[in-house]
């Protein structure tokens, strides 16, 4: 029989069609609908100026906002052939790290949600809590922050907000370990997350995942290896499993915690006197840039004519993870509620999933855009 | 069992007691941080309005200028209201507010000022380097109000960051087109103009179809079109009079459109076009013969060429704008016939 849930269900937090079929309580296959939230935000970008574009950009995700807007200005600033002042440069990694650490345990959170553990939900939401109150402090809003822009950062910091920072970074690493351990020893939770959901290292790479996902399954590719400023003046070690199933996938993100609260102490004691801004022009061309975001990679092509954003197209990470996760976790899951389980690990965000390129059959890739979309624009 | 009695373990502990009397429920949290964005706040006497927080505004109907009544006391004031349905809390408003002490305040947005910030302007002022004759006039009318303009490499260049769009480049430059005012924002409703007058002109001209059909080579044949009506419905699109002259202006420069007539008593039905027209426009069919469908037509001219019997005629029409075309302005239309070979 196959067991529909969604686009509004209780178990879901974003609309998303999961067409499960089972056999008993035993789910064999599972296919999954988007298209419920698609806004269209590139159509919109289009025709703007980068000014107000790097706007938009951070309304592409919900959750892991910050990344957008960074790639979105280092994209232009790979156009302009120019690097940012070393001290932007290192509060961009400052702030990048606060936002991976809160959508990590975000994510963790909905999975122990999905498992019905509802003390270490309430747990990783309370651990969450001062990272956004250190987010806010740094940037003035908690999600949205405005804070980027094509040339630097908007806000300089001083010694009382980074002291701040480090003492809400102390507090959370000492009792960090504490949570891993319920989670990693408990025993309950252990045995619902161990040898569920498993997906291979050469299935990943069919599907494409990347991210957490990606490494749980042993694919070992963290694109902050390859970010300038990471590579040169941060050391930070990848974290990659090989379990491959549900477990792996949670204590992946809970190590990469660890690895980010390292990154922020090397960040803010090493972070350089100087500008926080310069000034950039932008000539007309294309560009492309590629960033690691919580949940993977995240991509930006750009057409510029100097001052408009001719074209812009955007890829997120979700859109190759949820793929993976219909195609090759949720296949031969025990019971309905495990399948549940693996969809939440694979920390799913379906408003950043919602782009609009389509690749048809023959690999060309077209733009899908409503045809009489229209927006009112200064009435 | 063992799950039970590690739960036990877990809520006996200290620390699980202090941190649950903490969360969120201390003053220091329940406050609002310094650097927090709230909606902007307005002050109304500072405002000069000069209109630059509107032109930076990345949300739709977020924040508009409004000007309250004169009365026998005092002038009226203008001055920036936000509509907080609108409004996505940036703060970009409050950072490009020029004056001084600011006129928005939004968090601490309102301490950034960088001289290099670039104000997001209507147009965009660049140099056609191709038709740029270099006689320096736009440079030494720019050195003594912005210095925007410079040589580089015997090249006239503009730098945006400090130009401050007062357009006197434009109204010096000796060259038609040379230095252009492009206007940045709106491009969907220029669009739409454009496609406005397009397709009255067309409409004008396939009225006198008939009389531009027997047209010999030397002749010309003139329509006089008054534009008050198309500015009114351009008005409707978009209510600025700038842009609406500059779009006539430019459409009526560079506009040629090519019209195909189709003169069916001459028709054969021999059937050669039909396999030549690229578009599939011509079809036949054996009870109504030949038949051209105007919609699919490209104009491209190749039915002209093949037709032995001179069934289709090719023509050319340009236009030519005299006075404002939002007051008694004329598009003067001119038709021509094609020096095309025919068979």
């Amino acid at each position: 029989m196959i067991l529909p849930i969604g686009p509004i269900h209780p178990a879901l937090k974003e609309p998303l069609r999961l067409k499960l079929k089972t056999q008993g309580e035993k789910v064999l296959e599972a296919e999954i609908d988007y298209g419920y939230v698609h806004r269209g935000i590139e159509r919109v970008m289009r025709g703007k100026t980068w000014q107000k574009g790097i706007f938009l950009s951070e309304r592409v995700c919900g959750i892991c906002s910050y990344i957008h807007t960074q790639t979105f200005a280092e994209t232009f600033e790979s156009i302009a052939g120019e690097q940012v002042p070393l001290r932007a440069q290192f509060l961009r990694v400052l702030t990048n790290e606060l936002d991976r650490i809160q959508s990590h345990l975000l994510a963790n959170s909905t999975y122990f949600k999905a498992l019905e553990h509802e003390t270490l939900f309430m747990y990783m939401l309370h651990l969450r809590e001062p990272i956004m109150d250190a987010i806010e402090l740094l940037t003035g809003n908690r999600v949205n922050m405005g804070w980027n822009i094509v040339g630097g950062v908007k806000m300089d910091v001083n010694q009382s907000h980074l002291d701040s920072i480090m003492k809400i970074i102390l507090e959370l690493e000492d009792q960090y370990d504490r949570y891993v351990e319920m989670f990693n020893h408990g025993p309950l939770v252990g045995i619902r997350s161990h040898d569920v959901g498993k997906m291979t290292r050469e299935e990943a790479i069919k599907a494409r995942a990347v991210g957490p996902i990606g490494r749980a399954s042993g694919l070992k590719h963290d694109l902050r290896e390859q970010h300038h400023t990471y590579h040169d003046h941060f050391d930070f070690k990848v974290i990659w499993r090989k379990e491959q199933d549900n477990y792996a996938r949670t204590m992946n993100r809970f190590d990469e915690v660890t690895e980010s609260i390292k990154i922020i102490k090397q960040a803010i004691e090493n972070l350089p006197p100087g500008e926080i801004r310069k000034q950039i022009t932008i000539p007309a061309g294309y560009g492309e840039w590629r960033n690691e975001a919580p949940r993977g990679e995240v991509t930006y092509m750009i057409e510029t004519n100097g001052n408009l954003i001719k074209n812009a197209s955007i890829r997120t990470p979700s859109i190759m993870n949820i793929d993976a996760c219909a195609k090759y976790m949720m296949k031969d899951v025990a019971t309905v509620p495990d399948a549940l389980a693996t969809y939440a690990s694979v920390d799913p965000c379906i408003a950043c999933t919602e782009r609009v390129v389509i690749m048809d059959e023959t690999g060309k890739s077209q733009e899908y855009v409503y045809p009489d979309y229209n927006i009112p624009y200064n009435e | 069992m063992s799950s039970v009695i590690w739960y036990l373990y877990e809520f006996a502990r200290k620390s699980w007691a202090e941190k649950f009397a903490d969360a969120k429920t201390d003053q220091e949290i329940m406050e609002t941080p310094s650097r927090f964005r709230d909606f902007p706040e307005v002050r109304k006497e500072y405002c000069i309005a000069c209109g630059a927080c509107t032109a930076a505004c990345p949300a739709p109907m977020a924040i508009k200028l409004v000007r309250t009544k004169d009365n026998t006391h005092e002038k009226g004031i203008t001055y920036p209201i936000i509509n907080n349905r609108g409004c996505i809390r940036c703060g970009f408003c409050a950072e490009v507010c020029p004056t001084e002490p600011k006129t928005l305040l939004c968090g601490e947005n309102h301490h950034i000022r960088e001289k290099f910030t670039i104000f997001p302007q209507e147009k965009l002022y660049v140099i056609d380097d191709y038709l740029c004759i270099r006689c320096k006039k736009c440079l030494e009318t720019c050195k003594n109000v912005a210095g925007a303009i410079s040589e580089v490499d015997k090249k006239m260049v503009i730098d945006q960051s400090k130009c401050i769009g007062c357009g006197d480049c434009v109204k010096n430059c000796p060259v038609k087109g040379a230095v252009k005012a492009i206007y940045v924002d709106h491009v969907e409703e220029q669009k739409s103009i454009i496609n406005l007058v397009v397709n009255t002109l067309e409409s004008r001209i396939d009225e006198d179809q008939d009389k531009i059909m027997f047209l010999e080579p030397p002749e010309v044949y003139k329509i006089d079109y008054p534009t008050y009506e198309l500015a009114q419905k351009a008005r409707e699109i978009i209510p600025q009079e700038d842009l609406i002259r500059d779009t006539f202006e430019k459409i009526t420069d560079r506009l040629k459109l090519r019209i195909l007539t189709w003169n069916e008593e001459k028709c054969t039905d021999c059937r050669l076009c039909v396999s030549e027209c690229p578009s599939g426009a011509i079809t036949y069919d054996e009870e109504e013969g030949v038949k051209r469908d105007p919609d699919k037509c490209l104009r491209c001219s190749i039915c002209y060429q093949t037709c032995p019997f001179d069934v289709p005629g090719y023509y050319l029409a340009r236009f030519q704008l005299t006075d404002d075309p939002l007051d008694e302005g004329l598009i003067q239309i001119t038709i021509k016939p094609s020096k095309l070979p025919t068979q």
